[in-house]
This record gives C-alpha cells, sequence and structure tokens, in this order.
C-alpha cells in the first residue's frame, strides 16, 4: 500500500533523506516492536519509533509513575503521577502518531508471559532495568529468532548492542554471567542523569529502525558505549560463543524471516 | 531525427512547499524506470532552485526550462 497524503507530509523530513526511500517507510510501517520498559531508556526509545512510523508498538510495564521518575522519562509528565505507566506512555504515543497500533501491556514481564509479550514482534527493544529481566528478553528473542536491541544505563554512561539471533552475539554471548547481585548498584542506589538515558533510548530506537527497514548497519557484533562525562563513545566488538546457553543452538532461517517480514503488522 | 517516445509524465508541485516537493518528485522517480522522464512544475524561488539540485545529487539527468524542470530517471 502507497503512502497517504498525511503520511508523506509527516514523514517528509526523513522521506527527503538520500538513505531513506518511501520502500523503507512501508517497511516500517509494516513492522511491529515490542519495548519492555517504559522508563528513562523505553520512552525516548517509544517516541522515535512512533514518531518514525512503525507500525504496531507494544510497551510492557507493570510499574505506575511516581515523581521520582520524571526527570529521566519524557512521556511521563506531573499530572500522570500514579497512573500505569504502559498506559500513560500510551497514551501519550497515540497523541504523537495517532498511524501507528500502540498496545499497552501493563504487566511485569516474566517467565510465563515473555513468550506471549514478544510473539509477533519483528523487533523487540529492552528497555528493562534488572539483569533478570535482560537475560530473559535476550533468551526469549534467542527462542523466537526476534531481532533484538538491548539497552542499558548507569550514572552517566551507557551501552547499545544489536542482536540478530542465530547471526549475531546476543546478550549471554557478550555478558555470560549476571553480576553478583549487589556488587553493581542499581539505578536506584547510584543514581542516572536523564539525558543519558534519553541519548541511549534514542540510539535503541535508531538500531530497531535500521534492523526493521535495512536502512544502515546494525550494532551487530559490536557493543558501543557512552560516557556521558566525557562525552566519547566507545565501540567494542564482541562476537557468538558455540556453548551459549542462549543462542549456542539457534539458526537463521532467512527464508522464514522474509516470510515474517512481509505478513508482519497486517491484521 | 529521435522517434517522440511515451509521453513524460508531468507533476504539478506549484504551491506545494519544500521538502515536501522533493518528496514528492522522489517518489515519483522511485516509481519510474532508468531513462523514463519526468516533468515537475515548481514556484519559482526555493522550489526551482533546490529540487533540481536534489535530483542532480541523487545523480538524475536534470533540465531546466523556467517553471519546468525535466528529469531523467538514472
Amino acid at each position: 500500500m502507497t503512502l497517504s497524503e498525511a503520511e508523506l507530509e509527516r514523514y517528509s523530513r526523513q522521506l527527503v533523506m538520500p538513505e531513506w526511500s518511501s520502500a523503507a517507510q512501508e517497511r516500517l510501517r509494516s513492522a511491529s516492536a515490542v519495548v519492555v520498559g517504559a522508563g528513562a531508556l523505553g520512552c525516548p526509545a517509544a517516541t522515535y519509533l512512533v514518531a518514525a512510523g512503525i507500525g504496531r508498538l507494544g510497551i510492557v510495564d507493570d510499574d505506575r509513575v511516581e515523581l521520582s521518575n520524571l526527570h529521566r522519562q519524557p512521556l511521563h509528565l506531573t499530572p500522570d503521577v500514579g497512573a500505569r505507566k504502559a498506559e500513560n506512555a500510551g497514551v501519550k504515543l497515540g497523541f504523537l502518531n495517532p498511524e501507528t497500533v500502540i498496545e499497552p501491556f501493563p504487566a511485569r514481564l516474566e517467565e510465563r508471559n515473555a513468550e506471549a509479550l514478544l510473539a509477533g514482534a519483528d523487533v523487540v527493544v529492552d528497555a528493562s532495568d534488572s539483569f533478570s529481566t535482560r537475560y530473559l528478553v535476550n533468551e526469549t528473542c534467542c527462542t523466537l529468532g526476534t531481532p533484538l536491541v538491548e539497552g542499558g544505563i548507569l550514572g552517566l554512561t551507557g551501552l547499545v548492542m544489536a542482536i540478530v539471533p542465530g547471526e549475531s552475539a546476543c546478550y549471554r554471548c557478550a555478558f555470560p554471567v549476571a553480576p553478583e547481585p549487589g556488587s553493581v548498584p542499581s539505578c536506584r542506589e547510584a543514581g542516572v542523569l536523564g539525558a543519558v538515558g534519553g541519548v541511549l533510548g534514542a540510539l535503541q530506537a535508531l538500531e530497531a529502525t535500521k534492523l526493521v527497514t535495512g536502512v544502515g548497519e546494525p550494532l551487530r557484533d559490536r557493543i558501543l558505549q557512552f560516557d556521558g562525562a566525557s562525552g566519547e563513545p566507545t565501540a567494542i566488538a564482541t562476537r557468538r560463543r558455540e556453548d551459549c546457553p542462549a543462542c549456542a543452538g539457534v539458526e537463521v532461517d532467512l527464508p522464514a524471516r522474509a516470510r515474517d517480514a512481509e505478513t508482519a503488522g497486517r491484521p | 531525427m529521435t522517434a517522440p517516445g511515451p509521453a513524460a509524465r508531468e507533476l504539478d508541485l506549484t504551491g506545494v512547499p519544500c521538502p515536501l516537493n522533493w518528496v514528492r518528485t522522489r517518489l515519483a522517480l522511485e516509481a519510474m524506470r532508468p531513462g523514463e522522464e519526468l516533468v515537475v512544475r515548481l514556484d519559482p524561488g526555493e522550489p526551482r532552485e533546490s529540487v533540481p539540485r536534489s535530483a542532480a545529487e541523487e545523480g538524475h539527468l536534470v533540465e531546466r526550462a523556467g517553471e519546468r524542470v525535466r528529469v531523467v530517471r538514472r
């Protein structure tokens, strides 16, 4: 289906980019994303995916908005304190772009519901805030064969990596063991500056956009670390581990992926 | 002498501001085959300056004739 008049105008500033095309825009429109977490990373990541014209966006979070969230979670505004984050983010994203189908899931992603929440997505953005959720999202995406963009922030630093299961290093290949509980302070203890979440969340949206449109070169087998104090980005090479418990047995089924892309986002 | 080819596609983009006029030109070109011609009508000023320049930058052959710009798809 060709782009409507309103879509041409809404997306005109990206449609004029030499790297972009109406075909890229249509691929984005037929794609479905799930963002896990509607916090410091999830707010900017979901915002830019929806603004750019992703066809469907699911957003998973079981928390409610607190006053102490507002400095880093720009979809949640002062009058929203007490609202469910997934639903509130869904309302704001709907205002931003009514062309996108928004599905809020006010639930905690756990082993029992992970596959159901992530199934059908063409790309998953992990914007969660714990190592256990991150490993679970990674493992579920490896099982489903769904491309994933991992991200994390702490203080003034953060990292992002794109994962194509069966093809490039997964999160567990790069970080085989979770740090001992208590050895890494959580955001709550160590603090975080909102703008750092903005930088890394926007990078996650960019990586997800690249993965579903084929535009650009996603950060496969590379971890981009960003040090906000110095402003220095550093790319670190990583690769698949043959004995990775999450992705070792995963084979890329390219024809199946093309088929999925073909039918994704259509009711 | 050259035989007259199939009628060139015409796109009236008068009244369409930048960069939407270039978006429309680009989409029309994307839908055409190499060597086919597109004639676009543009407002004076920025549109008549920038649309032909953008088309040339993407490698298309561009010929200006007043408010009409002829673009041959690369």
